[in-house]
């Protein structure tokens, strides 16, 4: 054993630690649907209410609630490192994050300043809770030839730094603070997709692709190097930004943009390269979102020179990274780690678990993701035309999507109380 | 006596599940030796938990060697 590897072997935490967010994410899915259906409003322009609400349902409600979660568990099964007092600890954030989301959706769809300001409160306490145990976690981890520990610590100040500027837009929307709105809100933006959710999953995807998809491991050079610069980049231009420094703002802006999609153009070549022998349904899912992550780019580009005009082109931009990047990676990686640590737990506590396939059948997940990647498509459509009847249409498919995820979710929750129950049994039985 | 087991370009679990077949035809005095894609840091835990003695490096090419002893 390694000097210093004593602590990555604590006990992994109970199933129930990430579960809860899990369970909890697409029901706020669900809620931006039924936000959609009752205001269409929400794809006029992404400045509205409702779509600043929508907005922050699935990246604060959805995502980040599925990245907390992940965090908890993922982190001693793939990096070795124990988040201390994890079951606490998450019960804690699980509660003030729920809250927060609420908060803040409901605060934004209002724009009532005591709701945004409560928002920021619990949020802060739900983050700063977490960071600092994660924090813990991953420096006692000991730090290996994978980029994914590090990676995941930038990503971890990533998202104070998210949190700190969405705190400062709270403060102008609702105290009239004297600072630059615009100029904040692109960095929100910007370290929100890349410095947060960005570093996340491209920190994930260097240890899980290869791992789940049976690919070749990413390029060393790449996974040593992405991370690093994206973040010194970030940093460089958020000062450019705030000091008006606007020519080398958007040199940094277009260094950013094909960085960004080195990231989905090397996971579809190490995808082409996989020794799979029939792709799955989440491995498509993968190649949907590294498409949709590279078109958004496409489109945030053409926004940026001024090339597409008009108030739609940012909401196909955030619909086809948020949604059909981001929620789709999320959840195909949640459709093989939820079996997967079902199966780990069930196989630490001795009982002898069924084959993960049998967890959650193949079928069940395609079906969803077949519905996920077709409302994508159909978001788009609606955004772009305007059309209420279809948004409201695109609303009805978030709900029945975001449900259909929570349902498979829940089989897998089902299965391993079913055999936990079989195993105390046979266990009675025997004595 | 050495016992070897390559369980690279497997799917996880598949990994797992082959090293937990393989420990339990495992004697006192035979050593199981892996050959494993990564850190397989879950199996540690119940090696250590079953009273397993055990070893690993990471090679260059990020393939990780684990030797466990049979007990």
């Amino acid at each position: 054993m390694k000097p210093g590897a004593a602590l990555s072997y604590e006990a992994t935490p109970a199933f129930s630690v990430p579960l809860r967010f899990f369970l909890t994410a697409p029901l706020f899915g669900m809620l931006a649907g039924l936000l959609l259906m009752m205001e269409p409003a929400a794809l006029a322009s992404r400045w509205t209410p409702a779509a600043l609400s929508l907005t922050h349902l699935i990246t604060v409600g959805f995502m980040l609630m599925v990245m907390t979660g992940a965090l908890f568990q993922v982190l001693p099964v793939v990096a070795g490192a124990a988040i201390p007092g994890a079951r606490y600890v998450s019960a804690v954030v699980h509660l003030t994050l729920t809250l927060g989301a609420c908060l803040l959706s409901l605060g934004l769809l209002l724009m009532s300043p005591g709701m945004l300001l409560a928002a920021a409160i619990v949020s802060t306490l739900a983050l700063g809770i977490f960071l600092i145990a994660s924090i813990l976690g991953l420096w006692a981890t000991p730090i290996g030839p994978q980029a994914t520990p590090r990676d995941l610590r930038l990503a971890l100040v990533g998202l104070m730094v998210t949190l700190a500027l969405g705190i400062a837009l709270i403060l102008i929307l609702s105290r009239g603070q004297p600072w630059p709105l615009l100029e904040l809100l692109r960095l929100h933006i910007g370290w929100a997709w890349l410095g947060g959710v960005g570093l996340l999953l491209a920190g994930t995807s260097w240890l899980v692709v290869p791992m789940f998809q049976i690919t070749p491991n990413y390029p060393g050079i790449l996974t040593r190097v992405w991370s690093p610069i994206a973040f010194v980049l970030l940093f460089v231009w958020s000062v450019c930004t705030l000091m008006g420094l606007s020519i080398p703002a958007t040199v940094i802006t277009a260094l950013l943009m094909l960085l960004s999609a080195l990231f989905p153009v090397t996971t579809l070549w190490v995808q082409a390269h996989s020794r799979r022998a029939k792709p799955d349904s989440i491995f498509r899912i993968i190649q949907f979102s590294m498409v949709n992550i590279l078109v958004g780019l496409v489109v945030v580009a053409g926004i940026e020179l001024t090339l597409l005009e008009g108030t739609h082109w940012p909401l196909v931009a955030g619909i086809l990274i948020m949604h059909g990047g981001f929620v789709s990676f999320i959840s195909g990686m949640l459709y093989k780690i939820v079996p997967f640590l079902a199966w780990l737990n069930l196989t630490q506590a001795g009982v002898r678990a069924p084959n993960v396939k049998k967890l959650l059948p193949e079928i069940a997940i395609k079906r969803q993701l077949l519905a996920h990647a077709l409302l994508s498509l159909t978001l788009l459509v609606a955004a772009i035309s305007g059309d209420p009847l279809l948004i409201r249409l695109s609303g009805m498919g978030l709900v029945v999507a975001f449900a259909l995820l929570l349902s498979n979710l829940f089989k897998v929750f089902r299965q391993y109380g079913v055999q936990q129950k079989m195993h105390s049994g046979y266990k009675e039985i025997a004595e | 006596m050495s016992i070897p087991l390559d369980v690279r370009g497997l799917e996880p679990p598949q990994p797992f599940e082959c090293i937990m077949e393989q420990l339990a035809d495992l004697k006192a005095g035979q050593t199981l030796e892996v050959l494993l894609d990564r850190t397989p840091w879950p199996l540690f835990r119940i090696l250590e938990r079953d009273g397993h003695t055990h070893r690993h490096v990471v090679e260059q090419d990020g393939t990780v060697h684990v030797w466990i002893e049979g007990l």
